[in-house]
């Protein structure tokens, strides 16, 4: 009995996509998230590895932008144009997982207190309230600090303060399923927790997440350019946050190096702002009352 | 005498080309009272709305619309601001979502006096309270937010409201469908004293022939956006030519009719069976002392379910009545494992209810629930093979599913069942929802069905099908019933006992003959009092 399923998922797809075409800024910010992933998905092809060598490194230091550099050069001498690629890869993986992570946990608490509310919705929602309450920034320093260098410690701190948010936001949506009398009819026919929670609540929360995703990735990657900045990680490894980094401490600001500064700059911004429109876009696609409105 | 409401080949079509009335002509005098009567869809409430430009943009209305001999269709904007209320006012359906929550029922009623300026500012709190006392409620009610009314004095205030401004025609949209049988009986003679008092002419809509005929001298019953029967209310009411109108008539029974004992109206060829005779022996289901208690907000306990002792013999249908909030729908959960009581017990099958919840998973293989409102009760993203075949899932039943859930539709009526499968619930019409609700319990072969108000929410004629399935299903598989609802007619059609709840308790529990007949307590003589009457062909 899967084809009318089947059938059905693809119509409402193609239903959503039309929606989806209809806003202009998402078609926009999907076409620029494309080239990023592109460019993450090439950089190794694009960029030889003798560019990003600080012994290789071919050019004079922080030389302005010209015919051989076309951003001019670090003060290393390495390419800007090679380290801003480079960068792509490793600020969209570090975006991504960590807004996984967030929702992950955020989608797992908030269908828990949720679903059996008394004193186990009590305790999570308390659980809840203290991580909303930290300043998620000196947290995040704090974990980063304490557990070893790397993208992964940065992702596990960005994940761990960034999902109190998400876990409201499915909390109130699955009390909303919950309240419905299909689900009391699936009660009664002898059904579980567990097979009221993925059979009902979670198709139905599915959606929301999906957005709270996209959105939360652009929160992310800022999150993770200002750890960075901030000199947390791995300092080898290269990323737009550290590039900026590198700019402050090398003195790039007071040689008036802007060619430095930019682009790893507009490419944080770019990014965000592609994934916040279209997450904007699919929350109108995905919540009728928004549609409306527009 | 010029006609308070004169309607002359009315038409209103919705964008897409639905037509929701397609041409009716009524004439109403000064002082004359008129039923509308049909189904959902039948187009009633459109005609009712377009009197006074109340529909949405997209409809387009012609014909003419004669409001004191005046159309309102030509009226300009300011014209018909003036005309709404003060000529012609309405009474909404659901006086629950009518009222603004976070203001007094006072400033509400005074409302429309303010905007029209109909009277002095200083007089305006003396016509309130004249207008509370018209409809029976006490002078300080002015002062009460909606939360603080129960549904009926709610109702009351909305007819105060509708008289505010001294209307020459009122339109009342379903008045009493929210409501108790007594409270409706109420309002009911509330609404003809006043009609009668002050000489409004009054259109009234409801889907309820009995309720239409209790209030109005005419009946007109509407059927896809025609007028199909027009006639003085008993002719219609005792004497029905239409079809249409004959199945109207015969969906709500008489009790005490022998005519409809064991047999709703139904159109389908398998019929009705003959009348079974339950199987004497140890009661399917018990309940011994049940007590359930709820902890209230702000402290203190409400005792919701009163030391009940109830039983359900095997294939035999008990309906449980009482008005809302008696208590009927928390037995009802508890019965089902899906309340936990305070005390007393359950028994099944002579054996207390598992309180574990792979017991309880057992024990609801065998008792399953139809809900009152079957659109809510489907979860809107499943097919209908998947909400049928749910239950079998839980149960891992043996057998191949496809088949058992194509048994299950065809035992609920739903042929040829692969038709129904694919097919999401909101293509489906309320009857066929519900036939999937109860086909979901089916699946599972159940000897115990508790339905919620089963037809409740559904529309005169499928109301007949589904309780004449519930007696198939008894004489057929042998399936017990403990159906919970407001409406006596239910009972006397298809019910072996009845079981009259009150505040909690078991007043009176008994044959259906015994108890709807000759009733011994007081409570159920008032239950059967305040059936609305449609008086005698003369």
């Amino acid at each position: 009995m899967t084809s009318p399923a089947w059938a059905r998922r693809r119509d409402a797809a193609g239903r959503a996509w039309r929606e989806f075409a209809a806003n202009r800024g998402g078609l926009v910010g999907l076409v620029v998230l494309a080239v990023f992933v592109l460019v993450a998905a090439l950089g190794p092809v694009l960029i030889d590895d003798a560019d990003l060598d600080v012994t290789r490194a071919t050019g004079d230091r922080l030389r302005s932008p010209s015919g051989e550099f076309w951003l001019g050069t670090d003060e290393n001498g390495r390419s800007v144009l090679a380290l801003t690629l480079w960068g792509t890869q490793l600020s969209l993986v570090v975006g991504l997982a960590a807004a996984l992570l967030s929702v992950v946990i955020g989608t797992t608490v908030g269908i828990l207190a949720g679903h059996f509310g008394g004193w186990l919705s009590a305790v999570l929602l308390r659980f809840t309230d203290f991580f909303l309450i930290m300043p998620s920034l000196v947290l995040a320093i704090a974990l980063s600090a304490v557990l070893d260098g790397g993208a992964g410690t940065i992702i596990l701190a960005i994940g761990v303060v960034s999902w109190p948010a998400s876990a409201r936001l499915v909390r109130a949506q699955t009390l909303a399923v919950e309240a419905r009398p299909y689900i009391e009819r699936s009660r009664a026919l002898g059904g579980g927790h567990g097979h009221v929670i993925f059979k009902h609540v979670l198709p139905s929360v599915l959606p929301l997440v999906f957005v709270n995703t996209t959105l939360a990735v652009g929160t992310a990657i800022v999150a993770e350019s200002t750890l960075r900045f901030l000199g947390l990680g791995d300092t080898n490894e290269i990323t737009w946050g550290g590039l900026l980094r590198s700019a402050g401490s090398s003195g790039a600001i007071t040689y008036g190096a802007w060619w430095y500064l930019l682009p790893p700059g507009i490419a944080i911004v770019l990014l965000v702002l592609a994934f916040t429109l279209v997450g904007r876009a699919l929350e109108t696609v995905l919540n009728p009352k928004l549609r409306e409105r527009r | 005498m010029t006609p308070v409401l004169e309607l002359r080949d009315l038409r209103v079509t919705y964008a897409g080309g639905h037509a929701a009335v397609r041409g009716v002509d009524l004439t109403l005098l000064p002082g004359q009272t008129l039923g509308l009567a049909g189904e959902s869809g039948c187009g009633k409430s459109s005609l009712a709305m377009s009197v006074l430009r109340l529909l949405p943009k997209d409809a387009q209305v012609s014909g003419e619309i004669l409001l004191d001999g005046e159309d309102t269709r030509a009226m300009s904007w300011g014209r018909l601001r003036a005309v709404r209320w003060a000529s012609a006012s309405i009474v909404f359906q659901g006086a629950m979502h009518a009222l603004n929550p976070v203001r007094r029922v006072g400033t509400q009623i005074a409302e429309p006096m303010r905007l029209h300026a109909s009277l002095p500012e200083d007089q305006v709190e003396a016509r309130v309270a004249q207008l509370l006392a018209q409809v029976e409620l006490p002078p300080e009610k002015a002062r009460a937010y909606p939360h603080e009314l129960s549904g009926g004095q709610k109702q009351r205030v909305m007819i105060a409201m509708a008289l505010a401004c001294g209307p020459r025609l009122v339109i009342a949209d379903e008045p009493t469908t929210a409501l108790d049988v007594i409270v409706q009986a109420q309002v009911l003679a509330l609404v003809t004293r006043l009609v009668a008092e002050q000489g409004i002419g009054l259109v009234m809509i409801s889907h309820d022939l009995s309720v239409l005929g209790s209030v109005c001298e005419r009946l007109a019953v509407m059927y896809e956006g025609q007028v199909v029967e027009l006639g003085s209310a008993p002719t219609v009411v005792h004497d029905p030519q239409h079809a249409h109108t004959k199945a109207l008539a015969a969906a709500f029974p008489t009790v005490g009719d022998p005519a409809s004992r064991y047999a709703p109206a139904t159109t389908n060829p398998a019929g009705v069976p003959p009348k079974v005779v339950p199987r004497a022996g140890e009661p399917l289901l018990r309940t011994q002392a049940l007590r359930v208690d709820f902890r209230q907000r702000g402290g203190g306990w409400m005792r919701a379910v009163n030391d009940v002792s109830l039983e359900v013999g095997r294939g035999e249908i008990v309906a449980l009545v009482g008005q809302s909030g008696s208590g009927k729908t928390t037995l009802a959960r508890t019965v089902l494992g899906l309340q936990q009581p305070s005390g007393g017990q359950v028994l099944y099958d002579g054996r207390p209810l598992p309180r574990g919840s792979r017991g309880l998973r057992e024990y609801r293989r065998e008792a399953q629930l139809v809900l009152q409102d079957p659109t809510s009760a489907l979860n809107p993203r499943h097919t209908v093979y998947e909400a049928v075949a749910e239950g079998l899932r839980i149960h891992r039943m043996p057998g191949d599913e496809r088949e058992l859930v194509a048994a299950a539709l065809e035992a609920a009526e739903l042929r040829p069942a692969g038709r129904y499968m694919p097919v999401l619930p909101h293509r489906l019409s309320g009857g066929q929802r519900q036939r999937v609700v109860i086909a979901g319990a089916l699946a599972l072969r159940p000897r115990l069905l508790v339905a919620d108000e089963p037809v409740a929410s559904l529309d005169a004629s499928v109301r007949g099908e589904i309780l004449a399935l519930l007696l198939r299903l008894r004489a057929e598989l042998g399936l017990a019933a403990l159906v919970i609802t407001h409406d006596l007619g239910l009972a006397w059609n298809i019910a072996d006992r009845v079981a009259v709840m009150y505040r909690g308790e078991l007043v009176e529990v008994g044959e259906v003959e015994q108890v709807l007949l000759a009733p011994r307590h007081e409570y159920t003589q008032s239950l059967l009092a305040a059936l609305p009457e449609v008086a005698p062909v003369t």
